[in-house]
């Protein structure tokens, strides 16, 4: 198989070259990283609904459908993207989703301890580190008779500009979705506290996916895949393309921080008033949980108890714990039964 | 009722290779996943409906799912049009999961000619029992 370390690019090759090869029938490596930020959703996400695009606008982020899966992500030149497009019936990509993830996302985590920061591959999806903290972005598409596989090592991350460029409902659903993204969300320097050179990790990346793929040649990328990139470059820019509507959700706003940690606002009307729930969930357990909205509590300061009681309950106990709490006579909310409570805390 | 390991195919159904069940009424076919090809899906999170009004090929991909960030493309079993998307599902996609013989269907289509299922696999048959046997060894299942 060939390797095609095309080293930075500008932003849209970044992702037309990948849509391409699989049109032309060409597999390969592909590794690279972007020469200007921008902003990229998944195939079935609403931009709308996912991004401030506005904000996007003011920082001058360009913002691009892929055919991939998976959530809205922020990229940049701190992170150096792999593109494996596979024949489907290549060797390496048979088997389910995660015979095909475990087989090529054990490489990238081996390519991580390379550089010092020991890492696995966790189901189903997801490259971490020894702590579970995620360390890689991936995703999968189905283009033509290939399956295409994109990641990224990340050497160092944005936090704030990703943070900023997402919708969301107010700013302190902004900060749970930020403090989150830091607890789970690592980078290289983060780990390690140092910066990395090109080939030290397209290096290490080469050497773990020969592991797999078998011997990986560097090669020039053919002639053919750039006018089809061009080719592809309008259609995949086009409002057509961009602005279809996606995945639609009960959740006010909903943000996969990684594939087992989410953080969810919804909104409920109880007889009593609007209930607001804000819930970061980690492995189906809340983490932690923010509520408001205009129903009347007593004592008026009651909910902060109610949030404390909620950490740390897995969403399947949350009725009981619910009902252990209000038993308690510690806070009462009239009109607002524990039905509405699960509803809001998105366990109803 | 078929039974292949834990997996169900109902008798009246035609199979594509890649686990698509038809059933044809009149000029109609409507499209659903097999239970087996939903093993192999997982759990879907989004179910992009296709467009009414839309032509389809035989063999040619029309429709998308996602399980698991990775996206996968559906293949009509028939040409024709389509004449009803399961549009429920880009709000309940769990629904293909759960009922995949019933509410859980994807699409309707009008048939472009004649349904031909020659090409299709019928549940009891060697053709399809050996379908299946080499599936699960390919995937492991």
């Amino acid at each position: 198989m060939r390797v095609f370390d095309l080293g930075r690019v500008p932003w849209l090759d970044s992702q037309l070259l990948y849509h391409a090869m699989p049109r032309v029938g060409v597999d390969g490596l592909v590794i690279l990283a972007p020469a200007e930020p921008y902003v990229c959703i998944g195939r079935h996400q609403d931009p709308a609904q996912e991004i401030d695009l506005e904000a996007c606008r003011q920082r001058g982020l360009p913002v691009f459908r892929r055919e991939v899966g998976g959530g809205a992500v922020y990229l940049d030149g701190n992170q150096v993207f792999f593109q494996l497009v596979l024949h489907r019936d290549a060797p390496a990509a048979v088997g389910d989703k995660e015979a095909f993830y475990r087989r090529l996302l054990e490489p990238v985590a081996a390519a991580y301890g390379d550089l010092g920061v020991p890492a696995r591959y966790r189901p189903l999806n997801d490259v971490v580190t020894a702590d579970g903290r995620k360390i890689s972005g991936t995703g999968v598409a189905e283009i033509g008779g290939f399956v295409v596989l994109v990641g990224n090592l990340i050497e160092d991350f944005d936090y704030d500009t990703l943070v900023r460029v997402l919708r969301v409902p107010d700013e302190k659903f902004r900060d749970k979705v930020h403090r989150s993204m830091r607890e789970n969300l690592t980078t290289l320097r983060r780990e390690t506290g140092r910066s990395f050179r090109w080939e030290e990790m397209t290096g290490a990346m080469v050497r773990r996916f020969a592991d797999v793929l078998g011997p990986l040649e560097p090669a020039p990328l053919p002639p053919e895949v750039r006018s089809e990139a061009a080719r592809l470059a309008p259609v995949l820019t086009g409002d057509d393309w961009f602005a279809r509507a996606g995945r639609r959700t009960s959740a006010e706003r909903e943000v996969r921080i990684s594939g087992d940690t989410l953080v969810t606002q919804r909104v409920h009307k109880a007889p009593g008033g609007l209930v607001r729930a804000a819930v970061e969930t980690k492995e189906s357990r809340i983490v932690r949980v923010s509520l408001s909205g205009d129903f009347f509590c007593y004592p008026g300061d009651g909910l902060a108890g109610l949030e404390d009681a909620l950490a740390g309950v897995p969403l399947g106990g949350l009725e009981t714990a619910l009902a252990a709490y209000f038993a308690g006579g510690r806070l009462a909310v009239p009109g607002v039964g524990i039905p509405d409570w699960l509803a809001a805390l998105g366990a109803g | 009722m078929a039974m292949i390991g834990k997996w169900e195919f109902p008798d009246e159904l035609a199979y594509t290779a890649e686990h698509v069940w038809v059933r044809v009424e009149g000029d109609t076919a409507t499209i659903g996943l097999s239970s087996f090809g939903l093993e192999l899906s997982g759990q879907i999170v989004f179910v992009e409906a296709p467009r009414v009004g839309r032509a389809v090929t035989a063999g040619e991909p029309f429709m998308s799912m996602e399980s698991g960030k990775w996206v996968g493309r559906v293949k009509s079993p028939v040409a024709g049009t389509i004449a009803a998307a399961n549009e429920e599902l880009e709000w309940e996609s769990a629904t293909v999961n759960a009922e995949p013989y019933g509410k859980g269907w994807l699409a309707k289509i009008t048939l472009a000619g004649p349904a031909d299922l020659s090409a299709l696999m019928k549940p009891g048959t060697p053709a399809f029992e050996a379908h299946i046997a080499a599936e699960r060894q390919k995937y492991g299942k």
